[in-house]
């Protein structure tokens, strides 16, 4: 029997209980990891959103046009705020526009809005993944260990969470079509529950990152 | 069928060779974005570094010039004032009392140790701070020196003002005649020689300074400076100069030492 019908529900639930937690310990967080609440705080409504389409029986794919641009956009700006002393600021910028203008060309003319963005998706993927392992491998640089004084023990928790989530899901969604076309159906639905495997992967990191935050 | 499949995952393959090459050109490219960030930081504290270490050395000689000046403005005016004040009241004293020969000898004893001291307090608050300097400028100063040192008789200095008519501001002409100072200082106590020249020397923009004596020079193979050649450097870097020492190829040391002029 696929475990999707238990696994699925149960990773939402660590990102509701990252979201509560987020919103608890706010005022307490720097202006990085703020910025970082944002995209949970994001990632929640949308979970919530699309959970009520669905119960309404209307279609939520175009929910996810607009949560992976604005997710993006959000996390490029946490990307921005703690690298913002070893990369030059316009890089992120340039980035950011150019995924926007791809993003809104894929919904509109390309995939349409009615589809699952998975063009955008994989180039998200594809430049968190890039950022995310880029300041994981900028932690252990002794200069920046030298200033950073203890900033990146959390941020550290989160980039992996991010690297491990969007690494899977670039296989995920890359070889989703070639599963489709070439095996059973039951392993689509598996690649769903390792989908949600590591949702929970991810939001259990977020959960460990907020918690190791610095406290001076 | 198994072909076809075996074809479908391969050509799936491939691209996502060239996503995982994109992903790490992108790293590689933001590493070498944030190395070159992180050297232009490092050069930019070492320039601060560098900067502050200027300012500190131009702040201590500052300070020590103004505690100098403070000496010989109280040694001249307290020191020197009371000894022409004891020197006018035995003055007094020797012409209104009646003394004995013994007395009276005892007395001149007394007037030219008095006399000497004033002398002495006199030329050390001149040393300090030559009151030439501030009115005169540097080379009418160094002028004088020669003047004083010539009246020895043991070696002669030769001081060349030239085309050098510049008044630069006090904290250099200081230096500068403390540089002077202290290699004719060397020279007399080191080098054995019978002559000095010191040339100074007005450029577009800068001022430069020669100096030669017909000594015995020094050994240029010994790595360790002394507190002299130590001393001439720093002062000379304070004031953004440059200084090179060596021996001249006549005999003797050669040094020529360059500051900008500000302003």
């Amino acid at each position: 029997m696929p475990s999707s019908k238990w696994l699925i529900p149960i990773s939402c639930i660590p990102e509701f209980i990252v979201t509560g937690y987020a919103i608890a310990i706010y005022g307490k967080l720097k202006n990085e990891l703020r910025l970082f609440c944002w995209f949970i705080f994001l990632s929640c409504a949308v979970e919530l959103a699309t959970v009520l389409l669905w119960w309404f029986h209307k279609n939520n794919l175009p929910l996810h046009h607009v949560y992976v641009p604005a997710g993006f956009f959000i996390l490029l700006w946490f990307f921005k705020s703690v690298l913002r002393n070893y990369i030059d600021p316009r890089i992120f910028n340039t980035v950011l526009i150019l995924f926007l203008v791809f993003s809104i060309i894929n919904s509109f003319f390309i995939q349409g809005l009615f589809t699952f963005d998975s063009n955008a998706l994989t180039v998200e993927s594809v430049l968190v993944i890039i950022l995310s392992f880029f300041t994981l491998n900028i932690a252990q640089n002794e200069a920046v260990k030298e200033v950073a004084d203890g900033k990146f023990k959390s941020i550290n928790w989160i980039n992996a969470g991010l690297l491990i989530y969007f690494s899977s899901n670039l296989l995920l969604f890359y070889f989703g079509d070639v599963i489709n076309r070439s095996f059973p159906i039951y392993l689509s639905q598996y690649s769903w529950i390792v989908h949600g495997f590591f949702s929970l992967v991810m939001y259990s990191s977020f959960f460990i990152g907020l918690w190791k935050r610095p406290t001076t | 069928m198994e072909t076809a499949n075996d074809i479908n995952f391969l050509s799936a393959l491939l691209p996502l060779t060239g996503v995982v090459f994109l992903i790490v050109l992108g790293v590689l490219l933001l590493n070498q974005q944030f190395k070159k960030k992180l050297l232009t930081q490092k050069l930019k504290q070492e320039k601060l570094n560098a900067q502050h270490q200027f300012e500190l050395l131009q702040a201590s000689i500052a300070v020590q010039e103004e505690e100098r000046k403070r000496i010989a403005r109280d040694l001249h005016d307290e020191l020197g004032a009371a000894l022409s004040m004891a020197r006018m009241h035995l003055m007094h004293i020797e012409q209104e009392t009646a003394l004995q020969p013994a007395q009276i000898t005892h007395m001149q004893q007394v007037r030219g140790m008095l006399e000497n001291a004033l002398a002495s307090t006199r030329r050390i608050s001149h040393e300090l701070m030559p009151p030439l300097l501030e009115s005169f400028g540097l080379a009418q100063t160094l002028e004088a020196m020669a003047t004083d040192l010539n009246k020895l008789g043991k070696l002669q200095l030769e001081v060349i003002t030239g085309n050098y008519s510049h008044r630069l501001p006090l904290a250099a002409e200081l230096g500068l005649y403390r540089v002077c100072m202290e290699l004719v200082n060397n020279t007399i106590r080191h080098a054995q020689a019978t002559h000095i020249r010191l040339h100074l020397q007005q450029q577009a923009g800068s001022v430069i300074l020669h100096y030669n004596d017909n000594g015995k020079g020094f050994d240029e193979t010994n790595l360790k400076k002394g507190i002299g050649q130590h001393s001439i450097e720093t002062r000379i870097h304070a004031l953004n100069g440059t200084v090179t020492i060596k021996n001249s190829e006549q005999g003797g040391i050669a040094v020529t030492a360059e500051i900008p002029l500000m302003g």
